[in-house]
């Protein structure tokens, strides 16, 4: 590909990223499936308190179960795995140029780039398909 | 004749400390840094600085230089930390006692002062600096209207100096990148009317290490001495580039003139 | 012989000498290899959902207490400061690097201050400032105390 298509969807990945990820913390605080939307809670004995919150293993779970969710998750994951390898890609480049390590520069990201996602998406997709206990 | 007095003029107001960073081809040693005490006059540049160090204290420091007054672009070095051109810095607007000079970054180091600026011209050369156009040999004057020639007049400004390319953080560690002052140049070049030389740069500017990896930074523009603005230059190609991905971007050519003959009755 | 005097990717990171837009310039790479070294690190995290409520609640813990109470707010407030920049900044990049609201070729004119670092650019930052900073803050009043702003 052309370097100015990569960098106009890198452009372009941005910008949604912005509107997803504001969705992901949403998804996260306001709209968590939860009345009590405290993240981190301090007990006296200072021990996270995981009974509830809205990091509390069911509530989580609740999230991911939902087809909506799943796929805002998936769409984020696809965009930002493109936005930041490319970006590691770029900033790589810029300090060993040469046509031999952008070469395998290019392929170590590209690989990398795939784990991320893979991991991610199974997941999203287990999640989705009754995964989790 | 009146003279102008100036009030101070040519007395030595204080001693400054020139740090200079020296470095000897021929002994092959690793550069060190060595100090000068210069008593300084009002309106005293660096570079009279460097040239009162080469007359008085140490005849082997070297430095490129040519015209004093900064227009030639060959006494450029990093002064305090920033790149500056050596004549056109004034020791006492520093404001410092000690006074840090080194070679410009980013590229190589000849001797002492004196970059290598060959990278400089090979990038500059690579983007086709020249108008080009389809028919072999020109008949007539290419019509240009004044507004057309402000369209990319302030890029003609730029002296090559190199300043840009030592501040540009990008150069700093990609030295295939083509840099602020050939982007700039060829951004001139195509938004010249006469020029129908686009698609010949394309390969050039849309590369790899091509305008992409300008990420205005903003440096350049920062410390050029003549005020070019390489980075809008460069923005304003990439705005050229993005909008080629989508419509393919056609250059007209300028109308030509009437030809010599006509006008003179001599071809 | 002629030497190497390049700076390095250590002057990535050192914006000093120079205008705003460098300090903004060291910051966006800066931001961008933390957060995109955080989205690996948050992938494998919440992979762990599949694996049931007591390692979930482990690794909740262990990565909020490494180093005591305050750790994990504390980082993922930075991550959340990091990524208001970032995201802001990205869309300031995305206008002024497709060559819009910057002016058009001017005559320079002494002292030489570049007008592309400057005006529409200048404006753009303050509102994007501004709207960092907002951002920021209500992400950090929730993760500390719950409230929704």
């Amino acid at each position: 590909m052309k370097e100015s298509q990569i960098m106009l969807i890198q452009y372009l990945t941005g910008v949604l990223i912005l509107v997803l990820g504001a969705l992901h913390f949403l998804a996260i605080s306001a709209l968590a499936p939860t009345k009590d939307k405290v993240l981190y809670h301090y007990g006296t004995t200072g021990v996270h308190n995981l009974t509830n919150g809205t990091l509390y293993y069911y509530n989580v779970k609740k999230i991911y179960t939902s087809l909506a969710w799943g796929s805002v998750f998936e769409l984020l994951l696809t965009f930002l795995v493109f936005h930041i390898f490319n970006g590691f890609r770029i900033i790589l480049s810029e300090q060993f140029p040469g046509g031999r390590s952008e070469k395998i520069i290019t392929y170590a990201m590209l690989i990398a780039a795939l784990v991320v996602f893979v991991w991610g998406t199974r997941t999203i997709v287990l999640m989705l398909y009754g995964g989790g206990v | 004749m009146q003279e102008v007095a100036l009030k101070g003029f040519g007395e030595v107001v204080k001693t400054v400390t020139l740090r200079i960073r020296r470095y000897d081809p021929e002994s092959g040693e690793p550069p060190k840094y060595v100090e000068y005490k210069v008593p300084v006059q009002m309106g005293m540049t660096v570079l009279d600085g460097i040239l009162y160090v080469k007359e008085h204290l140490d005849h082997t420091v070297s430095a490129r230089y040519s015209c004093r007054m900064g227009i030639c672009g060959s006494c450029g070095m990093i002064i305090n930390g920033r790149e500056r051109l050596a004549c056109q810095t004034q020791i006492l607007e520093l404001g410092k006692d000690l006074v840090k000079i080194d070679p410009m970054g980013n590229y190589g180091t000849v001797k002492d002062l004196v970059p290598d600026l060959t990278k400089l011209f090979r990038n500059h050369e690579s983007v086709k600096p020249y108008v080009i156009r389809d028919e072999e040999e020109p008949k007539g004057e290419y019509l240009q209207t004044p507004e057309q020639r402000e369209s990319y007049a302030m890029f003609t400004d730029c002296i090559m100096c190199g300043l840009c390319l030592s501040a540009c953080p990008t150069n700093a560690t990609d030295e295939l990148y083509l840099g602020p002052q050939a982007l700039a140049q060829a951004f001139r070049y195509i938004s010249d009317n006469r020029d129908l030389g686009l698609n010949e740069r394309l390969n050039v500017l849309d590369s790899k290490h091509g305008v992409w990896r300008c990420h205005f930074s903003g440096a350049c523009s920062d410390v050029c001495p003549k005020g070019v603005d390489p980075a809008l230059g460069i923005q304003l190609l990439r705005q050229l580039l993005t909008s080629n991905v989508f419509v393919k971007f056609e250059q007209k050519g300028a109308p030509k003139g009437p030809d010599r003959k006509s006008v003179t009755g001599v071809s | 012989m002629t030497i190497e005097n390049k700076k390095g990717w250590i002057s990535w990171f050192n914006p000093f000498k120079y205008g705003t837009d460098r300090w903004m310039y060291s910051l966006h790479r800066l931001t961008g290899i933390a957060l995109g070294l955080y989205l690996i690190a948050h992938v494998w995290e919440t992979s762990n959902i599949l694996n049931g409520p007591i390692t979930w609640n482990k690794i909740m813990v262990d990565l909020d207490y490494p180093f005591g109470q305050h750790f994990g707010p504390l980082i993922l407030s930075l991550i959340l400061i990091a990524a208001a920049y970032h995201a802001l900044n990205g869309i300031r990049l995305t206008i002024v690097e497709n060559g819009l609201m910057l002016p058009r070729p001017y005559r320079p004119e002494y002292p030489y201050k570049a007008k592309s670092t400057r005006g529409l650019n200048d404006v753009l930052k303050i509102v994007l400032g501004i709207l960092m900073i907002i951002t920021a803050a209500i992400g950090i009043i929730y993760i500390y105390t719950g409230v929704i702003v």
